[in-house]
């Protein structure tokens, strides 16, 4: 237990070396691999994300705490994949058709990946089709996309469309954000959620598995 | 009058604490080592890669009636439309920080270097707005030079996207600046690359056409309300 409270508190300083080590250490030590997950690094990234949420730390810690956490996901990925555990939830997450601006987007990836999601990170320049066509291969749970410009956001309303035509609308969760985009704009296409930054996607994302659960 | 400015990294003049701000980190804030490491590490990237530049051109106050309509998508009612019917002097502008920066913040972000990356993106988004800055300062010297008595007039910037304009606007504004002189492109979304550059219009004129009550339907869900501060500045003569 002292080796996972020792991972939960590098991954806190954002001690990427030290946490892909000590989670090495553990695995040799016959830790179950979703013990490690959960009770080091998740418990390490909810109190990150606890300290970040009451302004006494800032993205930039969030971030190399998150480093620290993918990190300690590439030796544990193969063992959880091994021993049948299922990850939290799929999220496929892209920026749209058009529109070149990825750093939020890539911000939502990686404080998913931080909270233990599978994300499948389609870029940016996303056609409609794509997201939906890998959301359907992947079974994924969500879909995730962001847009910087207002010329842009129509290709927003093309996805819920198409997913309606699908027949993924209700079975596959639409999140949208970025700067142009609202709640209501979110409501007027249809889509199940809009988030105003990378941490409210997570809060949002980890309310639909609550939903469904 | 088409001029073409090459500014340094240390012409934007950046402070660590408006850095931090854009980033919801307030002054009193005690920053961990690591984020000190950070910073310290994106600044130093901002100096050596950045490439800023400007370019402007004036224009007559009818020719920019058309850039401004552009595709007839503008808000009905803005305070743009206002400000520029009552200007001096007129100059269409872009800037940008050169496309090296850009390309550095994905590779620190493909090698899972998110914090430095951030940092980097938030430095070059501030150094951005800067610039027009700058380029207006620029403006105004230059008009203070020809004449004078320009010497009190105020230039601010303004761009498509923003209060009323729509981002549409850029692709006329295009049409008669073509900043491709200096690197930067449109496409169809009207998204220019290098990703940070700013177009507009440069809008001379006495201090008080540039105020106005930020009451427009679209100014409820604007993010930035920077006019507020350019306002105050403004009363503050700076």
């Amino acid at each position: 237990m002292e080796l996972l409270k020792q991972i939960s508190f590098n991954l806190q300083n954002g001690f990427d070396e030290a946490v892909a080590e000590l989670t090495k250490e553990a695995v040799e030590k016959q830790i179950p691999p979703d013990e490690i997950m959960n009770n080091g690094l998740i418990a390490g990234m909810n109190i990150v994300g606890e300290k970040f949420k009451n302004h006494e730390i800032f993205l930039p810690d969030v971030l190399l705490a998150a480093r620290a956490m993918n990190r300690a996901m590439e030796v544990l990925k193969p063992l959880l994949i091994k021993d049948g555990i299922p990850v939290r939830g799929k999220v496929v997450i892209g920026s749209v058709k058009d529109d070149l601006h990825d750093i939020g987007k890539n911000l939502v990836a990686i404080l998913l990946k931080g909270a233990g999601f599978e994300v499948i990170d389609l870029g940016n320049d996303v056609p409609a089709e794509k997201f939906i066509s890998v959301a359907a291969e992947e079974n994924a749970h969500v879909i995730g996309m962001s847009a910087l410009l207002t010329t842009t956001m129509p290709v927003m309303k093309k996805v819920v469309d198409m997913a309606k035509d699908e027949g993924l609308y209700g079975k596959v969760k639409i999140m949208v954000g970025g700067a142009p985009v609202s709640k209501e704009f979110a409501k007027e296409i249809g889509a199940d959620a809009y988030s105003y930054d990378g941490a409210n996607a997570v809060e949002t994302i980890e309310s639909f598995f609550r939903e469904d659960s | 009058m088409r001029s073409i400015v090459c500014f340094s990294a240390e012409d934007t003049g950046l402070s660590r604490r408006e850095i931090l701000h854009s980033q919801g980190i307030p002054d009193e804030a005690e920053l961990s080592e690591n984020l000190k490491r950070v910073y310290t590490e994106a600044i130093e990237y901002f100096q050596e890669l950045a490439e800023p530049k400007g370019i402007m051109n004036g224009i007559t106050t009818s020719v920019f009636e058309g850039v401004f309509r552009g595709e007839g998508l503008n808000e009905e009612e803005n305070p743009v439309e206002d400000i520029y019917r009552k200007s001096d002097y007129l100059a269409l502008f872009a800037v940008t920080l050169g496309s090296v920066l850009s390309e550095k913040v994905t590779e620190l972000f493909g090698n899972g270097d998110y914090a430095t990356g951030y940092m980097l993106d938030s430095i070059s988004s501030c150094a951005a707005d800067k610039l027009t800055d700058l380029t207006a300062q620029h403006m105004q010297l230059e008009l203070a030079g020809r004449e004078p008595a320009a010497a009190s007039l105020r230039v601010l910037g303004y761009s498509p996207g923003y209060c009323g304009w729509h981002i549409s606007g850029q692709k006329e504004l295009f049409e008669v600046l073509h900043p491709e002189e200096i690197g930067i492109t449109l496409n169809e979304s009207c998204l220019m690359s290098p990703i940070k550059s700013v177009s507009g219009v440069l809008i001379g004129g006495s201090a008080e056409i540039h105020e106005f009550v930020n009451s427009y339907p679209f100014c409820h869900t604007c993010r930035t309300k920077s006019c507020l501060k350019r306002m105050r500045n403004l009363k503050l003569g700076q």
